[in-house]
């Protein structure tokens, strides 16, 4: 292909498909490339592969109902997206949940963080060429997803929160089983760090490559640890704390050149902080109810329903038809593990959604990714885009 | 009597095809214990009467091969033809012909006969060695231009660059140590480790280079940029299925194994051992083939303790067929330990045989093969081990690494070593 350049040169391009199906995209994504060689002159970047329609899907069911398609949002972190959704659902109920059932959703959350983090590190190494590293990661990932199971009895799309509440109580010994997961989580990423940190082939790679500066960052909307890799302090959980996040120790992670080496390091250094929120939650955990008492949403006790005419009709009324929240609109985000995931809910008063909207994190990151691209390596293509975490099941919804 | 040897030792260029099976094996087995899981080790084969065997992983390796024959043999339309169907030929071929060039142990005389340990004891071995190793990326160039796909392309035009860099710094690396021998003949070569020292100890900034650039030449991780599964999909071979796949992967196999005979034959002494040199092994071949059956009995026994615990570890396990699976590890035991006696008992036995001329000459020769062998397979390991440790390299940093790194410093390893051999020679310190 002959172009014109600006400057008066004709080059002589070979444009190049990556994706849809390339063994780099995980997922359906398309990278139209311009190619002078080995670099990348210009590109442009398509999604939609994997629209399933997400938001007309929700319309048709409760609000309860929503909870298992958000599982397939990210379904590299399900959890994380069922508790984004239900504390934008309470928000709209204004019904505050018990301290066990917050101190549960962190857990999960940051298991499900990490889970994400070890996901995206393992499969942005192998794009690299370093397959071993897969493993290490995705061996602690297998012990998370077997708490998972327990919990909740679902491998890849669990749903655990359900509005006001959780689908049940943690089962006996649950506390035990966490700690030793996140040993082995940490045993894995030492195991990684040690392979990659000062290893020559990886630092090239990645250091200095598709470097995004915190403005641009910012200006393109990005959240999470891809913005925080830009050196820009935004956490939701320090910037507008849920669930008793101001009350843990645990530092933001912030990188500073914003390249691949920085998304990388910072997702590596998240999970250390992660594990660190996790023993915290872990040891303030203590019995009680893990859903509100609150009507509008929660099952009245069995004992009140076989004996009470108006928690039978309550019982009656929340299976048969479901929740109703109020008339209005509400937007609410969580820091999920590619960043800020909000759920922008219109109700008209009815137990079915108006609309739903949501914000997908990694939407965000793709759109600016053709523009970070220009001028490197087919090599960095894939290297950047293992390190900027597009999930395509959330990008396309 | 010449004749039947040099067909004999036509059997030397099977070694590294019979060495593919093992690298394989090497290379998944290999894998599985550096990743941290179990590996290959669901092909199984009923013997009748045994039972169920599956080899280690080994089975695995047959059912491969037997899948890859049987599937289509697609050939795209857009392809050329017979370029594509030439060039999964090409690095194979090239592979099967080096060994000829390899002394696989050290000349001897039978009946009379000077027999060389190459097959080819040609005088200019070595250039022919690297002219031989450069024809392999004719293979990859040409089909990744046949295939007519523009991943292909890419993938043909990183191996041709690469392969264009990387043999400039491959023959420097050897200039140094050239100069010291004063010979391009192969068994010459060995002859002077043997004499003086192995090549690692003189040149050891040239054995580095040579095995960086051996690493360059035969394509794997952290060179791999031409296959570069994540980057350009399959690279040179994306369009290729079937048993010409299996062509091009057995071409990469056995160019490793010929890069390992290289390594181990130029710079690690080759059929030498500090300490059994020709003349030893030829004096007291029964006890050095002792020695050699003792290490074998060793690591049969090792074997066969291995397994003794995997029966364990199995039998604490619930499995559906764990009946199967422990006849099968108590199979093993059986060989393995058996295999030890057998070895112990035969050390033994030849302690009592008389090893007359021929019999000396011949067992020395098999010993010797046996060495060039074991050295090969550490290497081959160590293509293995790194390929499972590194990430790749992207395309620029490898023309980086090998233009203004490795090129710079085998020039100035021959300028020094020239200088240093030099005024040896003046102080008279050696002969030159």
């Amino acid at each position: 292909m002959k172009v014109q350049h600006s400057n008066g040169d004709t080059l002589d391009l070979m444009t190049v498909n990556m994706g849809p199906s390339h063994p780099a995209t995980h997922g359906a994504l398309r990278i139209f490339a311009a190619l002078d060689g080995e670099d990348v002159t210009a590109a442009a970047c398509e999604m939609g592969y994997l629209h399933r329609g997400f938001e007309k899907m929700v319309e048709q069911g409760t609000f309860n109902m929503v909870l298992p398609y958000t599982d397939r949002l990210n379904y590299c972190s399900s959890m994380m997206n069922n508790v984004g959704f239900c504390k934008a659902a309470e928000k709209m109920f204004g019904v505050t949940v018990p301290e066990r059932c917050q101190l549960l959703r962190v857990i999960v959350s940051e298991l499900s963080r990490i889970i994400d983090h070890l996901v995206c590190l393992a499969a942005n190494l192998v794009d690299l060429g370093a397959l071993t590293n897969y493993w290490y990661l995705f061996n602690p990932r297998e012990e998370v997803y077997k708490i998972w199971e327990k919990l909740c009895g679902a491998r890849l799309t669990n749903t655990f929160s359900r509005i006001g509440g959780l689908y049940r109580d943690a089962y006996p010994g649950f506390e035990g089983e966490v700690l030793n997961v996140l040993k082995s989580i940490e045993t894995g990423v030492a195991d990684v760090r040690a392979l990659i940190d000062t290893n020559r082939i990886f630092i090239d790679r990645t250091r200095d490559v598709c470097p995004v500066s915190g403005e641009d960052a910012t200006a393109w909307g990005w959240t999470g640890p891809c913005l925080r890799a830009s050196g820009v302090d935004y956490d939701l959980r320090k910037a507008e704390p849920y669930y008793g996040y101001d009350t843990f120790e645990w530092d933001t992670v912030i990188g500073t050149t914003g390249d691949t080496y920085d998304r990388i390091m910072v997702r590596a250094y998240e999970i250390v902080e992660s594990v660190s929120i996790v023993r915290q939650a872990v040891d303030r955990l203590r019995p009680g109810p893990v859903d509100s008492d609150d009507t509008r949403v929660s099952l009245p006790p069995k004992q009140l329903v076989y004996h009470d005419m108006e928690a039978l009709i309550n019982q009656f009324k929340l299976v048969y038809e479901g929740v109703r929240p109020p008339v209005g609109e509400c937007y609410d985000g969580c820091e999920a593990a590619n960043g800020e995931l909000g759920f922008f809910i219109v109700s008209d008063g009815g137990t079915n959604p108006y609309k739903i909207k949501v914000r997908p994190p990694c939407l965000t990151q793709f759109a600016a990714f053709a523009d970070m691209i220009e001028g490197y390596q087919v090599a960095d293509v894939f290297a950047t885009l293992g390190s900027i975490n597009i999930i395509a099941g959330e990008l396309d919804r | 009597m010449e004749i039947i040897l040099f067909i004999a030792k036509f059997g030397l260029a099977f070694i590294p095809l019979s060495c593919i099976a093992i690298m394989i094996f090497l290379e998944r087995k290999g894998a599985s214990i550096i990743q941290d899981r179990v590996g290959p080790n669901r092909a199984a084969i009923k013997i009748p009467g045994i039972g169920s065997v599956r080899g280690f992983g080994m089975i695995h390796n047959i059912s491969d091969s037997v899948k890859l024959f049987f599937k289509e043999d697609f050939l795209p339309k857009h392809a050329h033809k017979w370029y594509y169907i030439l060039a999964p030929m090409l690095p194979l071929m090239t592979a099967i012909l080096t060994p000829a060039l390899i002394p696989w142990f050290a000349p001897i005389s039978l009946e009379g006969v000077e027999v060389s340990g190459a097959i080819i004891n040609a005088n200019s071995g070595l250039l022919m060695l690297f002219a031989l190793g450069a024809l392999s990326v004719y293979g990859v160039v040409i089909g990744s231009w046949a295939s007519h796909n523009k991943y292909s392309l890419l993938g043909g035009m990183r191996a041709s660059a690469m392969m264009i860099s990387y043999e400039v710094s491959m023959g420097l690396s050897v200039v140094g140590l050239l100069l010291l021998i004063g010979s391009f003949n192969m068994t010459d070569i060995v002859e002077w480790q043997a004499a003086n020292a192995w090549g690692v100890v003189v040149q050891p900034v040239g054995c580095l280079l040579f095995i960086v650039s051996m690493f360059a030449e035969t394509g794997r991780t952290p060179f791999c940029v031409s296959e570069g599964e994540s980057e350009i999909v399959g690279g040179f071979h994306t369009e290729y299925s079937s048993i010409r796949f299996a062509l091009f992967f057995m071409g990469e196999y056995a160019h490793i194994v010929i890069a390992s005979a290289l390594i181990a034959t130029l710079f690690f002494g080759g059929y030498h051992l500090p300490g059994l040199n020709t003349e030893v092994i030829h004096a007291h071949t029964a006890g050095v083939l002792a020695g050699l059956l003792a290490v074998k009995a060793l690591m049969l026994a090792l074997f066969c303790l291995m397994t003794t615990r995997q029966k364990k570890l199995y039998g604490a396990l619930k499995a559906s067929d764990k009946a199967v699976r422990l006849k099968e590890y108590s199979l093993f035991q059986i060989i393995f330990g058996g295999g030890a006696l057998v070895a112990v008992l035969i050390a033994a036995v030849l302690m009592f045989i008389p090893m007359d001329g021929l019999l000396s000459e011949l067992l020395t020769a098999a010993i010797q093969i046996s060495i060039v062998m074991a050295k090969t397979m550490f290497f081959c390991w160590v293509f293995v081990w790194v390929r499972w440790t590194v990430p790749r390299f992207r395309y620029d940093h490898i023309m980086a690494l090998g233009w203004k790194v490795m090129l710079n410093v085998a020039l100035v390893n021959l300028v020094i070593t020239a200088i240093v051999y030099k005024l040896l020679i003046e102080t008279g310190v050696i002969s030159g």
